[in-house]
């Protein structure tokens, strides 16, 4: 039998991600600081922060309510778009998962491609436009190949951060189409987007919580 | 900001804990709602009450309110007949007011939202986000509160609403630039003796900066881009001059005087004139024009009676 993540396994997930979004700080105001207007990480980290300070109420819930409290919060926590992003992924993926008990290999891929067309949805946006679903597009593409082909669990998920490493490394080279990088003359070409840096490092750490906790 | 607004208007209370400004007395009748970032005062707080807003929800300066907040003013306009969100066209507050929606549909609260998008100095675009809106959207409160006000369904108010932004079109040009609170510095600078065509409300880019113009010259471009963009000849019009925060009321009533002649020379026929701050940048010098083209049923709703703090009617 594969892995099973109980909504109290999720939340420490989520932990981990919050800490590892903390140390990243400077790095990822400096990198907005260039091509957008600096607050993103403040905000996401604060949306983190506060779940964290959740915890214990989030660990007792049922998977379903627990996703859509998570996206309440993340919505109200970090405001402006990401928030209405994440809190649309995340209350899409509730909706999605209202009959599942725990995250497996099938229902965590149910979860990531509705984050991903709820927040593709909700911001009109497409992969290719240097944003945060450039990393959660490639994680879900590999995800599915990988598991199309049969491939092991850990081969699965470490195809899920091969794949959003890859997403994010190429907002490097693409032409910013919404925000504030659009402004740009050079639309943030030759640097990262910082919210796909930050929505990779959330999928390394779920990717690495599976291989280190559960496989 | 908003205490102080609830103050100074016993029609409107204050919640405190979703950033909403509502009437104090609820009918049953439609809800409108509107919202966005804060720096625009008085919008658009100052835009509920009777025949127009039954609630605003606020953000931070320049930022969408969040949709829980947004919920939340669609909560006190409901009286079970629908609410109709009027939404100004950039991404953020489209993202939180459509997910907002979307929530309030879980609730089985019907939600209508019409979208202004009425500054003439963005170009229409399928991918970007397009026209912004300004200061065109306190006649789609006015026109839409007041068919909501005589009893109109949410369908009716909804597509009267969306005709009025369709007939909508506004042009601006800043003399300064705005400081935001939180960052303690401007933006962006205008120099010296120099003025911005088309600027946005947050100080976006606007089309070129020029050396500063005569009061007739700005009336001159205001008018040639906003008619360039939709046909008015012959038509009644409505106008708002609107300060967006730094300009003496004696400035616009100049720039008014020059825009009205302008208008006249060219068969078109102003029957109402808003002058003053209706949407605002902070403490930006400058001024932006709205021109509507009525129709007999805008018109009558137009000067509909309204009782709020921004715009009083009969």
């Amino acid at each position: 039998m594969g892995f099973q993540i109980t909504p109290k396994e999720y939340v420490d997930y989520i932990i981990l991600a919050g800490e590892e979004i903390e140390k990243n700080g400077e790095y990822v105001t400096a990198l907005d600081a260039k091509t957008g207007d600096g607050d993103h990480w403040v905000n996401l980290n604060s949306g983190f922060q506060k779940l964290i300070s959740m915890q214990e109420e989030l660990k007792i819930m049922e998977l379903a309510p627990m996703l859509k409290k998570i996206g309440m919060t993340l919505m109200s926590a970090i405001g402006g778009s990401s928030g209405v992003l994440y809190g649309s992924g995340y209350l899409a993926a509730s909706k999605a998962l209202k009959d599942a008990g725990a995250l497996d290999i099938d229902t965590l891929y149910i979860f990531l491609q509705t984050e991903l067309n709820a927040i593709m949805e909700r911001g009109k946006a497409k992969p290719g436009w240097k944003t945060m679903i450039d990393s959660l597009y490639e994680g879900v593409e590999a995800y599915g190949a990988a598991k199309e082909a049969g491939q092991d669990e850990r081969q699965v998920m470490e195809a899920l951060k091969r794949g959003a490493q890859e997403g994010r490394d190429r907002t490097r080279e693409m032409e910013a189409v919404k925000g504030r990088a659009s402004y740009q003359t050079n639309k943030g070409v030759g640097e990262l987007d910082p919210g796909a840096v930050t929505m990779c490092i959330q999928l390394e750490c779920l990717s690495d919580y599976i291989l280190n906790h559960k496989l | 900001m908003l205490a102080g607004m609830a103050a100074v208007n016993p029609e409107v209370c204050y919640d405190r804990e979703g950033e909403v400004i509502y009437r104090r007395k609820k009918t049953e009748k439609v809800g409108i709602v509107s919202g966005g970032g804060s720096g625009h005062e008085p919008a658009h707080a100052g835009y509920v009450g009777m025949g127009m807003l039954d609630a605003a929800v606020a953000g931070n300066v320049f930022a969408s309110p969040d949709p829980a907040r947004i919920l939340n003013g669609i909560e006190h306009a409901d009286s079970g007949r629908g609410v109709l969100l009027v939404i100004k066209n950039y991404s953020g507050d489209i993202m939180n007011f459509e997910m907002a929606a979307d929530l309030a549909a879980d609730m089985d609260i019907p939600v209508r939202s019409v979208v202004v998008r009425d500054d003439v100095a963005v170009k229409e675009s399928t991918y970007s986000t397009g026209r912004r809106g300004i200061a065109g959207t306190v006649f789609v409160h006015k026109i839409a509160g007041a068919r909501a006000e005589a009893g109109g369904t949410l369908e009716e108010v909804a597509e009267l609403a969306q005709r009025t932004a369709d007939n909508v079109r506004s042009f601006g040009v800043s003399l300064s630039s705005c400081i935001l609170p939180a960052v303690g510095a401007p933006g962006f600078a205008i120099g010296e003796g120099q003025m911005e065509l088309g600027m946005g409300i947050h100080g976006e880019p606007g089309i070129e900066q020029t050396a500063m113009k005569q009061a007739s010259e700005i009336a001159e471009i205001m008018v040639e881009k906003i008619t360039a963009d939709l046909d008015y000849s012959g038509a009644e019009t409505a106008v708002i001059i609107n300060g967006l925060g730094g300009t003496p009321l004696m400035e616009l009533y100049i720039l008014a005087g020059e825009i009205d002649q302008k208008l006249r020379a060219k068969n078109i026929t102003p029957v109402k004139y808003l002058t003053g701050n209706f949407m605002t940048s902070l403490e930006m010098a400058g001024a932006s024009m709205s021109m509507l083209r009525l129709d007999d049923e805008m018109k009558q709703y137009l000067t509909a009676p309204c009782d709020t703090m921004a715009w009083k009617e009969g």
